[in-house]
């Protein structure tokens, strides 16, 4: 049996052989934490040099840049061409969080040697309770020297609470010194801070950041000020969590509202497993399973102990947190992450792995933040989106397309294809401003020159050359002034037989470019019905005439 | 209560995977035997309004939630398939390699990986494709809960879709001689297959006016003043 300590919580083996793990009674104290954090750490994976401008973009945006790129006044979040634009020298990287978690694996073993109980929350930020290192060390200030000079350039931040140290920790990396907020003056650190910083540190939605700055409550102390009853008939448990944190809480619940203890999940193999893709491969059908046994209670995990041993007895045991809950695919990923760190280290690991192990140390409501029932992403738009990286990797980028509103007055030119890769499928605003014309259109009315609705279904991507013509034999011609010169009778597509046509409708001309030689381009649109239904939109240029849809 | 039944009605997620059916556009309805797209089916779409078919079955799954990825259909017009109703931001196209030798087998694979991903896909089948490799792609449609959706020339006789959807006559109106513009067609679409012990018919505006689809209503006639030619 173990002994219960402050800030320990006993795991004890239940009856049926799950882990359970137990709360400790009473009111949780707001523990002292650290929390180390370095900025733009995927660039310092990429292995950057010091003075080099560069920036690391996801899905055309800027996740990272490096000092000298974010003099020149390249932002996280800016697209790619803009970067490009404030500073034109700079190197363009690849998103790879594999790498990050390589690279941070060395940080994490440093940090490791101060304190063993420190959690990950994603490749540069790191967590640590604080409270026995700093009695080790004499003092919040001597233990943040002591890891500021062990991790190097980073921001250490002190703090009750994982929330106001993970402030302290940005704040101090721009003054390049450690921060250490007093014990119990959290909520008075806490209330000057802008309410954006619950959504950059991903305790709050953006819908709910933007919900309190229009309704005017721009800093955290003046949520904090509301009485929490309110809080919570007018925000929900989302906003209770919000206004606990701005007052400067930790954000646990206090034991009386305290959900039942989560049961862990393990794997034992028969023969040592070498590979570790199948870990990978069993750690995801875990994760599954724990994710939806935790739905079921309405419940995600927000702190993952990830455990591996092998046969020879070697453990690779780490706490993962993310403060708005871990999905299936977050959960194999800090597996993965760890399992490559661990068997990266030479001579670590001299056997098979034989037990993985999943335990949800804490578990918070689900208020709908990782399932979008109010239209964030649902579980649909997930396995498409990783479908479509995995497809992009078999085709090739120019094989995935998405739409892509563009105007014109062709068929062909009113929307087109890019490559999937250069946007981010699962950012609505990005997805918004693609596919932009539902709201211009219904605003500003159709594009001057273009045919009304219905529009081709079949929008041939390069013209298909036709002949039309007339009774006679003769192809139609399109004058000058718009007419034609006879009334059209047969048409023949690309190489096929002549059908006779029925009814038609236009010529409608388009001008274009009539400013630039080069580009100028005349043509006139016709739609033909053929005799056997079907209608086709053709097109006259350079007295020829060309197929450039069909109505099927 | 009324405004409990809409909030659910738009809470409720939609097209679970332990459902069996993806629902599809009112207008057609009729021409389904379940009224609905079972999941696992695989529908064919021929005649002269093939391609709106095969768009018009989609519509109303993937405004409900459900990705639709066309594959090997690099013709497909973006702007009728969103005046019909499908939500563009749930579209993808997927281009397979240009590789002659190997199309049936590459197509396979691909449809492997989409499968795992979209639960509609809408797709040409190679015409060359053996027997196998059709019966594992459609054993892996039954698997995954997809549909999927065909269109182009003939169909390799090993497919054997459950449900053949072929418009059979269609009718512009609009557009006479010289004067007018398209407005809409009148279809009469039947749907026969395995799944269908009796044809069914129904006649749709496949586009209606506007690009929508619609059902024929009995006074069918369009208003005549409405296809007055313009000035």
């Amino acid at each position: 049996m173990a002994v219960i300590t402050r800030g320990l919580r006993p795991r004890t083996p239940s009856p049926d052989g799950s882990l359970a793990v137990a709360r400790p009674a009473g009111p949780a104290p707001a523990h002292r934490m650290i929390t180390v954090w370095c900025p733009d750490w995927p660039v310092v994976a990429a292995g950057v040099a010091v003075d080099e401008p560069a920036v690391v973009l996801h899905a055309n945006r800027v996740v990272a840049r490096s000092p000298s790129a974010a003099a020149e006044g390249v932002e996280i979040g800016q697209r790619r061409r803009i970067a490009q634009q404030r500073c034109p020298d700079v190197v363009l990287l690849d998103h790879d969080v594999d790498r990050d978690a390589r690279a941070f694996e060395p940080v994490v073993r440093a940090v490791g040697r101060f304190a063993p109980r420190l959690e990950v929350v994603e490749p540069g930020w790191l967590c640590l309770a604080a409270r026995g290192p700093s009695r080790y060390f004499g003092g919040d200030e001597r233990l943040a020297e002591q890891l500021l000079a062990a991790v190097g350039q980073s921001g250490v931040g002190i703090a009750d609470g994982r929330f106001a140290s993970a402030v302290a920790a940005r704040l101090a990396a721009t003054r390049d010194r450690p921060l250490v907020v007093p014990p119990g003056r959290s909520a008075a650190f806490c209330a000057p801070l802008r309410m954006s910083w619950l959504h950059d540190l991903g305790e709050a939605t953006a819908d709910l950041v933007g919900l309190l700055v229009r309704l005017g409550l721009t800093r955290l102390g003046d949520l904090a000020a509301l009485a929490p009853g309110d809080v919570l008939a007018r925000f929900g448990t989302p906003g209770c969590h919000a206004h606990r944190l701005a007052g400067g809480d930790d954000g646990r619940p206090p034991a009386g509202t305290e959900p039942p203890p989560a049961r862990g999940i393990e794997r034992r193999f028969d023969d040592p497993v070498v590979q570790l893709d199948t870990v990978a491969f069993v750690a995801k059908q875990l994760a599954d399973e724990l994710v939806a046994d935790l739905a079921a209670d309405g419940r995600v995990c927000t702190r993952l102990i990830v455990t591996a041993e092998t046969d020879h007895g070697e453990r690779s045991e780490r706490a993962w947190y993310r403060a708005s809950g871990m999905s299936a695919a977050a959960m194999v990923e800090r597996v993965r992450w760890q399992l490559d760190g661990w068997v990266a280290r030479p001579g670590e690991v001299t056997s098979g792995v034989v037990v993985v192990r999943l335990v949800p140390d804490e578990v918070r409501g689900d208020d709908g933040d990782q399932l979008g029932l109010w239209g964030g992403r649902s579980a649909a738009d997930e396995r498409a989106i990783r479908a479509v990286t995995r497809l992009a990797g078999m085709v090739g980028d120019a094989g995935v397309l998405v739409p892509a509103w563009q105007g014109g007055r062709l068929p062909s030119d009113r929307y087109r294809w890019v490559p999937a890769s250069t946007t981010d499928l699962s950012d609505p605003d990005d997805t918004a401003e693609r596919l932009r014309p539902t709201a211009v259109s219904e605003r500003a009315g159709p594009w001057p020159g273009s045919l009304p609705a219905p529009s081709p279904t079949v929008v041939l991507p390069e013209l298909a050359p036709a002949e039309l013509t007339d009774a006679d034999g003769y192809a139609v011609q399109v004058g000058g002034r718009g007419d034609l010169s006879a009334a059209p009778a047969t048409l023949a597509v690309a190489d096929g037989a002549p059908r006779p046509v029925t009814a038609w409708a236009g010529p409608w001309p388009v001008e274009e470019w009539w400013w630039d030689p080069a580009r100028h381009r005349r043509m006139a649109r016709l739609q033909v019905i053929t005799a056997d239904g079907a209608a086709h939109l053709v097109l006259a240029e350079h007295h020829r005439w060309w197929i450039t849809g069909h109505y099927d | 209560m009324e405004l409990t039944a809409t909030v659910a009605a738009t809470v409720a997620p939609t097209a679970l995977a332990g459902e069996r059916t993806l629902p599809v556009a009112a207008a057609l309805v009729p021409l389904l035997p379940e009224g609905a797209l079972v999941r696992g089916r695989a529908v064919a779409c021929e005649g002269a309004a093939a391609t709106s078919l095969a768009v018009a079955l989609t519509v109303e799954a993937t405004a409900s939630g459900s990705w639709v990825a066309v594959v090997d259909v690099p013709w497909l017009g973006v702007e009728a398939a969103a005046e019909l109703g499908v939500p563009l931001e749930r579209l993808v196209r997927i281009d397979p390699a240009p590789d002659e030798r190997n199309g049936a087998a590459a197509w396979a694979e691909l449809m492997g990986a989409v499968l795992d991903g979209f639960e509609l896909v809408v797709t040409r089948v190679p015409p060359r494709a053996g027997a196998a490799v059709l019966r594992r792609v459609r054993s892996r449609v039954q698997h995954r809960g997809a549909v999927i959706v065909t269109v182009g020339g003939r169909l390799p006789g090993a497919w054997s879709p459950d449900i053949t959807v072929r418009a059979a006559a269609a009718t512009w109106e609009g557009v006479e001689r010289g004067w007018g513009h398209l407005c809409g067609r009148r279809v009469t679409v039947e749907s026969s297959g395995r799944r269908c012990p009796r044809p069914r018919r129904a006649e749709l505006w496949l586009p209606g006016p506007g690009g929508v689809i619609a059902p024929v209503a009995i006074d069918a006639a369009p208003d005549a003043a409405q296809l007055r030619p313009a000035g």
